[in-house]
């Protein structure tokens, strides 16, 4: 399909122009179209080229990595192509970033010096003619820098020698336990263990394999080449790990193309996952034959999992990394005092484990695969984990203030769009009813002794499982109805709080619940909060399709710079800060200039490398589709009733001029003008942003 | 061999090392101050709730903080991370009766409650005209009232209602540059990390989207830091602004059921500084007048308006609550700091929104500068505003453009709200010539630019 190299040189560079964050995805996606079209190498090597050289610095961490997955993945001819230029593009872009970005660069040159890890060939990325130059430079230059300023040296020289602190591997030695069959027998195609797949820390593990003949089937010590995702784990084998233990602990490399979403921290996540999992794993050593530390530390490998999958809704991301972060932080905190191998109680609340059809992935050529590792993990739930009344104690005792939390999994399914074909993620369940007591049995059996840590690290309190403070619940009977009943002019009477200085100072716990979780769980973007009932939810939907849509008008406004607009005068801020200027922009988000010329395989691979995967497309559309038709319902209503219908946006100039008939000819120039981002003087003056929209 | 660029930039790595973990227990608070000069500090809520004044921190966003002195609050506990270097500490209370945030929550629910009764007798068609609480906070200078009235402003928001935020303090703008005087509907959530906590020139619009929603303000130039400087002046565009803001009550039901709250300057507990008051009350049809932490003003207050009613009838609450004993303080230099940033901000953006102004170069002719005339030429019955010569005198100052005709009368002119403004880059005497930045392109047309007093130019905005 794709005839011409402009066209395809016109799809990459818009394609590129959508990557903003360091997306493993999005970076594979954009590798597999490099690969397909490679007859094209030489546009694509262009686009690529002049794409780092105009990006913004903040964004050009990842066009790099974009060039150094094709390269790794597709040597010929894109290796070939860039050679030359190796040295501008690098040194360009080396000017332009900052400290943190140089270093991930340095990480990248010296990759470039070796073979592509897991290939048969030994040569390296690069011919060295290509990649000294540019050591050169960088030697050069630094040590302008160290006779400059000597206290900059330390760090630098550091770097560049490499002389780094060794590794410190967290992995423990995995048991050898045989695991369940049915584990066995899932299609494992996301590796869950984010484990590098090439570089010192491999090894270990390799012969940890062997030594473990029974793991081997597990999925996670598979590391080098077991996922389809191959291009991310090669590309990004060897920026390995500079920045401290932390990148260690969590040795992946994957990190770096591993967040498909800006805002999400997901290698954070993973790596308190990839910690719980370790604590786990370690307790289960100590006794293998007991099949619910089993299925713990099966969960959480599910868990991870489900994680590393791009295709779990932001929602749930946010919701399974709040909990986790939140409980593993404090388990850190207790960890150094209690038993070094606590069994971690930030699983429970993270979403159960479901029958999972593995995320679809973009196949790619990679030899030497060993078969996906099955995954079956019906049945599990948290329940049959820890039993719920344990779950509640956990969380009753655990972190901040047992606010009521219950109602946090109903907004979910909203959020949630469906996953393409795959069943939706089942919402959440968080049985947190903190007044259940735990079950006696399920106290008795195992998790006995995790709650006997719990309780001694000072997690739980003792015998105590319901921590809810009362005062805390929410009491809205405070405020009596009879209040509003008795319409009184006078200040105070009638009212149930006086306006008086002694009866403000009063404490009302009732009111801090008021203002936080009777209000609904919180946005996890910008902290505001919304019911779990219908209309919050609905609410909360058009909110974080703002925040989705803000993000990517931010993409594009900063392609064309922007400035501030004027004050609405005063006539006109009547009209426009308060009608709800709830229509949509149109299809914009859904709209993929240059989709057409993409060979038909990659289409969705490259809309989901342009659009995010926040929301899947047939979603969105069927959405946009509702608000166009409230839209035009609301259009005629307000039109009949003869006010100025402003805020419906009209589009175009005719539709303008009929939507603004009432009010005197100045003024209407002036709203139809704004509403179009027309200036003082009549000219254009930027885009529609000049008037806000009302915000959800 | 030396590359542009390289090597100029000086490791992280220092400041790296500096992150620290606080826990704060219920009710407690973590102030702090970054100080102008400093790269600012960036927090992390890890668990639990925080808050500063009243807008809500999402758990695990990274928030950066430039030259402010704020505080967060936690009503549930709850641990930060910071990183980068600032004065700080926190504040403990070891009951919540101690802290001050108690009583404005009270006050928040109190009003709330008043809301919802207005709201509730809605239904009839003779109480339409019924209004929220209109709340005005006083006190003296660094009370915390502009503080006290965000809160205010963000609790409401929280619980879903729009409230009418007003701003007669000319010494600190709201969603304005200082030196002037405006109003606007906060039916959003405001910015966290805006130094002026979501009233600064941040919240306003662009023609680029915003990750927090933008207010729309209606502005008023006074061109004075004080309300003494020209004080029948600031009573005047009181009057315009109450006007403005009773217009925009009328028309939004959500608005009006919610009422107002009213930001006042600093003024001493005398005789003028309780007339400027009371004139803010009177005009703005205030119920409910929240003193903080000056007993000698609440007396004279209630001298003075407890046996008035509103001119819907209704009493007027005077109320006394304690300022927090946090409240930062800030000295001329930061207020100046301030303002001059604002400036900055106004035309070139923020860290995370850069905005572009525009260069323009205008003869002499094109542009229509107004001023107030100076004292020695003041005499009774003369124009309110004169025409000014450009001079080099005018290089780096802020003008306001005011949305009126420069045929209006000056009268006109002086009380039109104001669309933006602009800055003089440089002025050519030899060329007559004017270089100035302004926010938008294009020419301003015949819109009349007012040269007020205040704020001084501090800084060289091109150069």
């Amino acid at each position: 399909m794709a005839d011409n190299a402009a066209d395809v040189a016109d799809d990459y560079r818009q394609a590129l122009e959508d990557l903003t964050a360091n997306s493993r995805i999005e970076i594979a996606t954009l590798t597999n179209i490099a690969r397909e079209n490679a007859s094209h190498g030489l546009a694509i090597t262009e686009v690529l080229q002049n794409h780092i050289k105009k990006v913004p610095p903040a964004r050009t961490l990842p066009a790099l990595y974009v060039l150094d997955s094709v390269v790794k993945n597709v040597p010929t001819p894109y290796a070939l192509y860039f050679g030359p230029k190796l040295y501008s593009i690098f040194m360009g872009a080396y000017t332009k970033v900052d400290y943190v970005t140089r270093r991930k660069m340095d990480e990248m040159l010296k990759t470039w010096k070796e073979p592509v890890p897991g290939s048969i060939s030994t040569k390296p990325v690069f011919p060295p003619e290509y990649v000294r130059p540019i050591e050169n430079a960088l030697i050069a230059a630094r040590d302008v820098a160290y006779a400059a300023q000597k206290s900059s040296f330390q760090g630098q020289q550091q770097l560049l020698r490499g002389n780094r602190p060794p590794v410190p591997t967290r992995d423990t030695p995995t048991p050898p336990t045989a695991r369940p069959a049915p584990y066995q027998a899932g299609p494992h195609v996301q590796q869950p263990f984010p484990g590098p797949p090439g570089g010192p820390i491999q090894q270990p593990q390799q012969q940890q394999q062997q030594q473990y003949g029974d793991m081997a089937h597990q999925p996670y010590p598979m590391r080098p080449h077991n996922g389809p995702n191959m291009i991310p784990s090669r590309a990004t084998a060897q920026p390995l790990p500079l920045a401290g233990p932390s990148h260690y602990q969590q040795p992946a490399p994957r990190e770096a193309y591993g967040t498909p979403q800006p805002g999400i921290s997901i290698d954070k996540l993973r790596d308190d996952i990839q910690q719980l999992i370790v604590a786990e794993k370690a307790e289960f050593a100590r006794d293998p034959h007991d099949t619910s530390k089993q299925t713990r530390l099966l969960a959480l490998l599910d868990l991870q999992t489900l994680i590393q999958s791009p295709d779990v809704p932001r929602e749930q991301l946010m919701l399974v990394k709040e909990r986790v972060s939140e409980l593993a932080v404090n388990m850190r905190a207790h960890n150094s005092a209690a038993p070094p191998l606590l069994p971690h109680p930030a699983f429970t609340p993270t979403p159960p484990v479901v029958p999972q059809q593995p995320p679809p992935v973009h196949p790619v050529a990679v030899a030497s695969r060993p078969p996906p590792a099955p995954v079956n993990a019906a049945g599990l739930s948290i329940d049959t984990l820890f039993g719920q009344g344990a779950l509640a104690t956990l969380l009753g005792g655990i972190g901040k203030p047992p606010t009521p939390q219950a109602p946090t999994p109903q907004l979910l399914p909203v959020a949630v769009p469906p996953v393409r074909a795959t069943p939706p993620l089942p919402p959440v369940p968080r049985p947190v009813e903190p007044a259940k007591p735990p079950p006696a049995s399920n106290l008795s059996t195992n998790p006995s002794a995790l709650l006997a840590m719990l309780r001694q690290s000072g997690l739980l309190a003792a015998g105590a499982p319901a921590a809810a403070p009362a005062p805390l619940a929410p009491n809205s009977a405070n405020f009596a109805p009879p209040v509003m009943a008795a319409p009184q002019p006078s200040a105070d009477q009638g009212f149930y709080l006086h306006l008086k200085p002694a009866a403000l100072k009063q404490f009302r716990p009732d009111l801090v619940a008021r203002i936080h979780d009777d209000l609904g769980p919180p946005c996890t973007q910008c902290g505001r909060r919304f019911r779990t009932d219908e209309e919050g939810r609905r609410k909360k939907t058009t909110h974080m399709d703002w925040h989705f849509r803000v993000h990517q008008r931010i993409v594009e406004a900063e392609k064309r710079g922007q400035h501030r607009s004027w004050y609405l005068s005063d006539e006109l801020v009547r009209y426009l800060s308060f009608f709800p200027l709830l229509a949509p922009r149109s299809s914009r988000a859904n709209r993929m200039p240059g989709l057409g010329q993409v060979p038909r395989g990659n289409r969705r691979g490259l809309r989901r490398a342009r659009v995010g995967i926040a929301e899947p497309r047939r979603r969105r559309r069927q959405r946009w589709r509702q608000r166009r038709q409230r839209r035009w319902q609301r259009r005629r209503t307000v039109g009949e009733a003869g006010k100025p219908a402003v805020h419906t946006r009209a589009r175009g100039p005719v539709a303008r001029q009929q939507h603004v008939p009432h009010l005197p000819g100045a003024l209407r120039d002036e709203v139809a003008g704004r509403g179009a981002g027309v200036g003082m003087d009549g000219r254009r003056q930027g885009r529609r942003e000049g008037v806000p929209r009302h915000v959800p | 061999m030396s590359i542009p660029g390289l090597g100029q930039i000086t490791p992280q790595a220092a400041a790296a090392t500096t992150i620290r973990t606080i826990a704060l227990q219920p009710l407690w608070e973590w102030r702090f101050e970054v100080p102008r000069r400093s790269a600012g500090i960036t927090v992390r809520l890890v668990t639990g709730s925080a808050e500063r004044d009243g807008t809500p921190l999402a758990v695990n966003r990274t928030y950066t903080f430039v030259r402010t002195k704020s505080k967060l609050l936690t009503w549930h506990g709850c641990t930060l991370e910071v990183n980068g270097d600032c004065d700080a500490y926190v504040a403990e209370y070891a009951a919540p009766e101690d802290s001050p945030m108690v009583s404005y929550l009270n006050l928040h629910f109190a009003l709330k409650e008043r809301r919802d009764h207005v709201r509730a007798m809605s239904g009839a068609a003779q109480n339409r005209a019924l209004l929220g609480p209109r709340v005005m906070v006083c006190g003296p200078k660094n009370s915390g009232k502009t503080s006290l009235a965000r809160t205010l402003v963000a609790y409401a928001t929280r619980m879903g209602a729009q409230p009418l935020v007003a701003s007669v303090d000319p010494g600190e703008g709201l969603l304005s540059l200082p030196g002037t005087m405006s109003a606007a509907v906060f039916g959003t959530v405001m910015d966290v990390e805006d130094p002026a906590g979501g009233f600064g020139v941040r919240g306003t619009p662009s023609t680029g989207p915003s990750t927090v929603p933008v207010k729309l303000p209606i502005v008023y130039y006074f061109g004075r830091e004080k309300v003494e400087d020209d004080g029948p002046f600031w009573r005047e565009l009181v009057s315009k602004l109450a006007g403005s803001a009773r217009v925009k009550m009328d028309e939004v039901d959500d608005v009006r059921c919610t009422g107002l709250v009213l930001d006042t300057p600093a003024v001493a507990a005398n005789q003028s500084g309780i007339d400027i008051l009371v004139h803010a009350a009177r005009e703005f049809a205030v119920n409910v007048v929240v003193v903080l932490g000056s007993a000698g003003m609440n007396a004279e207050l209630q001298r003075r308006l407890a046996h008035e009613k509103t001119r819907f009838g209704e009493p007027i609450t005077v109320l006394l609550l304690d300022k927090s004993e946090g409240v930062a303080e800030r000295d001329k230099a930061w207020m100046r700091g301030v303002g001059e940033e604002a400036i900055k901000e106004y035309f070139f953006g923020d860290p995370k929104r850069t905005l572009s102004p525009f260069t323009h170069s205008v003869t002499y002719e094109e542009l229509t500068v107004l001023k107030v005339p100076d004292e020695s030429e003041y005499f009774e019955g003369q124009q309110v505003l004169i025409p000014a010569e450009i001079s080099p005198e005018m290089s780096n100052w802020t003008l306001a453009v005011m949305d009126a005709s420069v045929n209006d009368p000056p009268e006109i002119i002086r009380q039109a709200a104001i669309l933006g403004f602009i800055a003089i880059a440089d002025v050519d005497e030899e060329r007559r010539r004017v270089k100035f930045l302004s926010p938008v392109s294009g020419r301003l047309g015949n819109r009349p630019l007012v040269w007020g007093r205040w704020p001084e130019p501090y800084i060289n905005l091109v150069g």
